[in-house]
């Protein structure tokens, strides 16, 4: 199902000294991250402080003026955004990206358009060419659609249903295209401590199931302590602390940029 | 309970994806097909060659243009020069004596041609800017056309278009040339209704939605947009060819001006954006009302015996039409397309509306 083993050793992301500027501010400056197989990597740090940037960086939005960025080895610095999603490279937004106007079902097999070949003449031969494709792809969907819990809105328009269930569905989209790596910029954001728990299992189940890598990014320290392996801390674009969530939150400096004096680990 | 959805299930994903899964839709589609296919009977010579074929062809362009209007979401202005240079190329491929389904196909891939290297650079820019230099497309084709004596055998010169052959048949029978733009409206028709339901439709509406979200799924804007104008290009090359040769039977440069490119935007924007069936309404709603409006403005004024003069007469219709299609974008913005889907989904669930969540 996944194609998680293809590049079985070596970290799956890594960022050396990664350096991105607007003008005159600095949004990332110097930022080193490696991300192993298999893990569920937090990414944390107050407003502003560049975990966007560092996300929009990877996925090619906003590539690195220095530093490089190496997906299994491999060098992805500058490269467009939709060449590295057909590296196994698939993201979810901070502010919803789902488009308006299609089914939630239509959202979710555009995830899969990687793994089509869309074309005018497959298109006006659909019975010949691409029902058989069509059908088989839309298997795989409806096998995350069981696996996120999205059966009832299926043929709801994604405009129509609620944002907990958008970001569901957006997880899911991410999902289908198989990712090896999947970032997920502030999924929980504006969700109820139920829908957290829900999103928080779908996230654990998309790694143990799926064995994909997960790069979190979330504001929710109870969700970075309790889901992640390891996490970063990022303020004003640089690196103030990594390593365990545990170790990371007790570390002196992180409290002062981040927890805001108090240990509230809530 | 007209369009009946209890006791239908679908037990494959094929059935599930099919054209028309709601059984009336297919039946309302087989009555108009064989209204379709008996129409040279059943409409009078008139109404045949003047109304419905004109009417089929318009409905084709408009698809064309749907395409990158409403599907992809790019702005064309300059749709009546793309169906002009598929129209000149055809007619002079018969001239110089290629087969007539050739020239015709020639006709659209050279539109594609001319389309593609002008996307090419008019992609480059966005929204308003992009739909000025589309309508710059329009002004340099009519100026080529009109000043190139090979191509338009001089300014204000009419060139005839040969006789349409069919696999070496000649075509000359109304209900020929009626079945001709029957079959290429069908073709489009069919090609737009499978764009719904694959990869390729999906990609077009996740470039209009959000082109950054799009690019994070593998999708590439540029090179979608691309397609929408090239797949575009050749409908609107063909259809012009066609409507050559089986509506104007001669070709100027005057039936591609801008004033058309208007006409062709209106279509879409009054039938409603990516739908199928707003296109066909949308061409009804420019091309014949008019004359309709004004019969009826000269037989109302008649039926009062009211003293009017010709001129203000003459004023009235346009009024009229103008105050409809502010009408019809006020009541439903997303045009005739989307008022007939409104009634369908009251109808879906008529008479018990209050199933509806």
């Amino acid at each position: 199902m996944s194609q998680a083993g293809a590049h079985a050793s070596g970290p799956v992301l890594r960022c050396d000294a990664v350096e991105r500027h607007f003008g005159g501010l600095v949004a990332l400056s110097g930022v080193d991250m490696q991300i192993e197989r298999g893990e569920i990597f937090g990414l944390v740090g107050p407003n502003g402080s560049g975990k966007t940037t560092l996300t929009n960086a990877i996925t090619g939005f906003y590539p690195p003026q220095s530093g490089r960025i190496l997906l299994h080895g491999r060098d992805i610095t500058g490269l467009a955004p939709h060449k590295v999603a057909r590296l196994g490279v698939a993201r979810t937004f901070q502010n919803l990206a789902l488009f308006n106007g299609m089914t939630v079902l239509d959202n979710i097999l555009l995830g899969r358009h990687v793994h089509m070949r869309p074309s005018v003449v497959r298109t006006a031969l659909y019975w010949f060419m691409s029902r058989q494709d069509e059908i088989a792809n839309r298997a795989v969907v409806e096998e995350v659609i069981d696996f996120m819990q999205l059966e009832s809105v299926r043929d709801e328009l994604v405009d129509a249903i609620p944002i907990g269930l958008k970001k569901r569905v957006e997880l899911a989209r991410a999902l289908v295209a198989e990712p090896e790596f999947l970032i997920l910029d502030e999924p929980m954001a504006g969700m109820n401590q139920e829908e957290k728990e829900y999103m928080a299992r779908f996230i654990l189940d998309a790694r143990d199931e799926r064995g994909v890598t997960v790069l979190l990014i979330e504001h929710h320290m109870d969700i970075i302590t309790g889901i992640c392996d390891r996490m970063l801390v990022l303020s004003y674009g640089e690196v103030i602390g990594t390593g365990i969530p545990r170790d990371v939150i007790a570390d002196p400096g992180v409290i002062k940029a981040y927890l805001g004096g108090a240990h509230t680990a809530a | 309970m007209l369009f009946r959805q209890a006791g239908i299930f679908h037990t494959d994903y094929a059935a599930d994806r099919a054209m028309f899964p709601i059984p009336l839709d297919r039946w309302m589609v087989g009555v108009l097909l064989a209204l379709g296919l008996a129409a040279p009977w059943v409409f009078s010579s008139l109404a045949l060659t003047s109304y419905v074929m004109p009417w089929l062809i318009w409905a084709a362009a408009a698809l064309g243009l749907n395409l990158i209007l409403g599907w992809a979401g790019q702005f064309h202005f300059g749709y009546a020069a793309i169906m002009g240079i598929g129209a000149y190329t055809a007619v002079h491929g018969v001239r110089a004596g290629i087969p007539w389904e050739i020239a015709v196909v020639l006709g659209g891939l050279m539109a594609t041609v001319v389309g593609i290297v002008f996307a090419f650079a008019a992609l480059r820019v966005k929204g308003l800017y992009l739909a000025l230099s589309t309508l710059a497309l329009q002004f340099v084709m009519d100026w080529v056309i009109s000043h190139v004596p090979a191509i338009s055998g001089g300014v204000s010169a009419t060139l005839q278009a040969p006789t349409l052959r069919l696999l070496g048949q000649q075509v000359t029978s109304e209900a020929g040339l009626y079945y001709v733009a029957l079959g290429w409206c069908l073709f489009v028709t069919v090609f737009m209704l499978n764009l719904r339901r694959t990869a390729l439709g999906r990609a077009l509406v996740a470039v209009r939605e959000k082109d950054f979200a799009a690019a994070v799924i593998g999708v590439q804007s540029f090179y979608y947009k691309l397609v929408a104008f090239a797949t575009s290009s050749f409908i609107g090359g063909v259809s012009g060819a066609i409507l050559v040769f089986t509506f104007y039977h001669a070709v100027t440069p005057e039936q591609f001006s801008v004033n058309v490119s208007i006409e062709l935007l209106a279509m879409v924007i009054v039938g409603g954006l990516a739908s199928i069936i707003g296109s066909y309404f949308g061409a009804a709603f420019i091309l014949l009302l008019p004359g309709q409006i004004n019969q009826l403005v000269a037989w109302t004024a008649k039926l009062m015996g009211a003293d009017i003069g010709v001129e203000t007469l003459a004023h009235i219709p346009q009024m009229v039409y103008g105050a409809l299609i502010i009408g019809v974008l006020l009541v439903e913005p997303m045009g005739l397309g989307k008022l007939y889907a409104n009634v369908r989904n009251y109808l879906l669930v008529w008479p018990f509306g209050y199933a509806r969540k």
